[in-house]
């Protein structure tokens, strides 16, 4: 996404060189939300993105990875043995699920969810009726929990928080969220962890830490990501959590930033604007739309084209938003709740729909809300990041 | 000029669009997504960003 986003941008902006997008799927870009939830639900939901091939003017290599980079020589080489010279680069290939090791490490009958494939593979494994364990209560395990429900199965999920999504949302709004699930249908099995698998060639079930067991059909692991970042090794790069950038989202080295090569997207880890707080990388869906567009004004400003209102040393500075979808709840948030030290109920109830506000010390770093779009939205502007 | 169609059984009245394109979208006191369905050239940056940022990619904008 952060790849076309950022091909698109370019040529908006005025950009006439060649673009070329390099993908490790075979398929044209997609969007990934649906891939939890309308996509699993209907195999017919339209999740690619739009492509205007007249405006775009790119090429697009798919279903060949990019296996190393040489920012000195300005070459990516490829799993098929390709290589092609830049004169900028573009890193934008987001992340890959974790997956645990236990000692009985069954593999069949067990998935995790990030790709297309990866949700036509759990969509021909699942039918009505079946017993599914979640491990993960984060954003994804949560609304394969509420989809899964809504196919028919009988849905455990997992994960060593006391509440789900707390970590998110903080424990008022997450337990608003499990209140929901639960009358749902949805049994949830919290501060505790999966300390081993049940089963012979399938999984028949997961041993809990407390020793008690859970049967199961199948397992799905919702339990992180890891960054795709090997490919840039060796560059002097600091890839110790994505790739880190600097205020202009240039990749930073120890000798400094380098000016032709960036970050984009769900890998890329960036400096606040005026906080003296580590840099962060954001998974949220409107941060490569965001990042492209800067990407594409700074590549432009370097090949001498006239970008209005466009200064290099303008520090980039987006407001992170995230929706959820999971069962009738419509969940969207502004800004960065992480950083929060304290939360408040702004408007409305916790039985009904609401709006919560996020603070460190005073200042407001955050909203989040169950329906009440409108007044959500009246907060937007507040929010100090 | 500019033709802006949303798909209204997508749009779950995200009011994203309304940043980015204030004097095309609104959301109205019910929360609900307002449009207008015609919009001048100088606005197609704008369209073109609510476009791009719809959660539910239900805009669509289509050049005279
Ligand atoms: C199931 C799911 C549900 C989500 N739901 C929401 C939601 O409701 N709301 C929200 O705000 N966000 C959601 N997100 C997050 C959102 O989709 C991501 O933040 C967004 O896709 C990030 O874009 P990106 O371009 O950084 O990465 P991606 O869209 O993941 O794109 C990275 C691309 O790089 C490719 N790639 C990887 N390695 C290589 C390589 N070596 N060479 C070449 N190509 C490579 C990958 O195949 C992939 O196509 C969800 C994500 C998932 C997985
Ligand atoms: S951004 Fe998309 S989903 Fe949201 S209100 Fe606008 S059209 Fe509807």
């Amino acid at each position: 996404m952060g790849g076309l986003r950022t091909a698109e941008s370019l040529r908006r902006t005025g950009f006439e060189g060649e673009i070329t997008l390099l993908g490790a799927e075979s398929e044209f870009p997609y969007n990934r939300p649906p891939l939890s939830k309308e996509y699993l639900l209907n195999p017919e939901t339209k999740i690619h993105f739009n492509l205007n091939h007249d405006t775009l003017q790119s090429e697009f290599v798919l279903g060949d990875a990019a296996v190393r980079a040489n920012l000195k020589e300005q070459t990516v080489s490829t799993e098929q043995g390709k290589t092609f010279t830049f004169d900028y680069l573009v890193a934008a290939t987001g992340l890959r699920s974790r997956s645990l090791k236990f000692e009985n490490n069954l593999l069949t009958k067990r998935f995790s969810l990030r790709t297309m494939s990866d949700t036509e593979k759990l969509r021909t494994a699942i039918s009505s009726g079946m017993k599914v364990a979640i491990l993960g209560a984060g954003f994804i395990g949560c609304e394969l929990a509420a989809t899964l429900t809504k196919l028919g199965c009988s849905v455990h999920v997992i994960a060593p928080e006391a509440i789900p999504l707390a970590l998110a949302l903080g424990e008022d709004f997450a337990r608003v969220i499990q209140r929901n699930h639960e009358a749902q249908g949805v049994t949830f099995h919290m501060n505790t962890s999966v300390k081993d698998l049940i089963g012979e060639d399938d999984i028949r079930g997961v041993l809990l830490g407390d020793g008690t067991t859970i049967d199961c059909d199948i397992l799905i692991e919702a339990v992180g990501s890891l960054t795709n970042v090997e490919w840039l090794a060796d560059n002097n790069l600091d890839l110790s959590n994505g790739l880190l950038l600097d205020h202009a989202l240039h990749a930073v080295t120890p000798e400094g930033s380098l000016t032709h090569v960036y970050g984009v997207g769900d890998i890329a880890r960036f400096p606040y604007a005026h906080r003296q707080l580590p840099a962060r990388r954001i998974e949220h869906w409107n941060i490569p739309i965001e990042m492209a567009k800067r990407v594409a004004k700074d590549i432009c400003f370097q090949e001498g084209l006239d970008v209005a209102d466009y200064s290099p040393t303008e520090v980039f500075r987006p407001l992170a938003s995230f929706w959820s979808d999971q069962f009738d709840m419509h969940i969207l948030s502004y800004g960065e709740l992480h950083l929060a030290t304290s939360t408040k109920l702004l408007d409305g109830d916790f039985d009904g729909e609401f709006v919560v506000g996020y603070y460190r010390d005073d200042e407001l770093v955050g909203v989040a809300g169950l329906g009440m779009r409108g007044v959500l939205n009246t907060y937007r502007a507040e929010i100090s990041i | 000029m500019i033709k802006v169609i949303v798909d209204m059984d997508k749009c779950q009245h995200y009011g994203q669009c309304v940043y980015e394109a204030p004097n095309i979208f609104k959301l109205n006191e019910e929360d609900k997504l307002e449009y207008l369905a015609t919009a001048d050239d100088s606005e197609l940056g704008n369209i073109q960003a609510a476009v791009d940022i719809c959660p539910m990619q239900a805009i669509q904008l289509i050049k005279e």
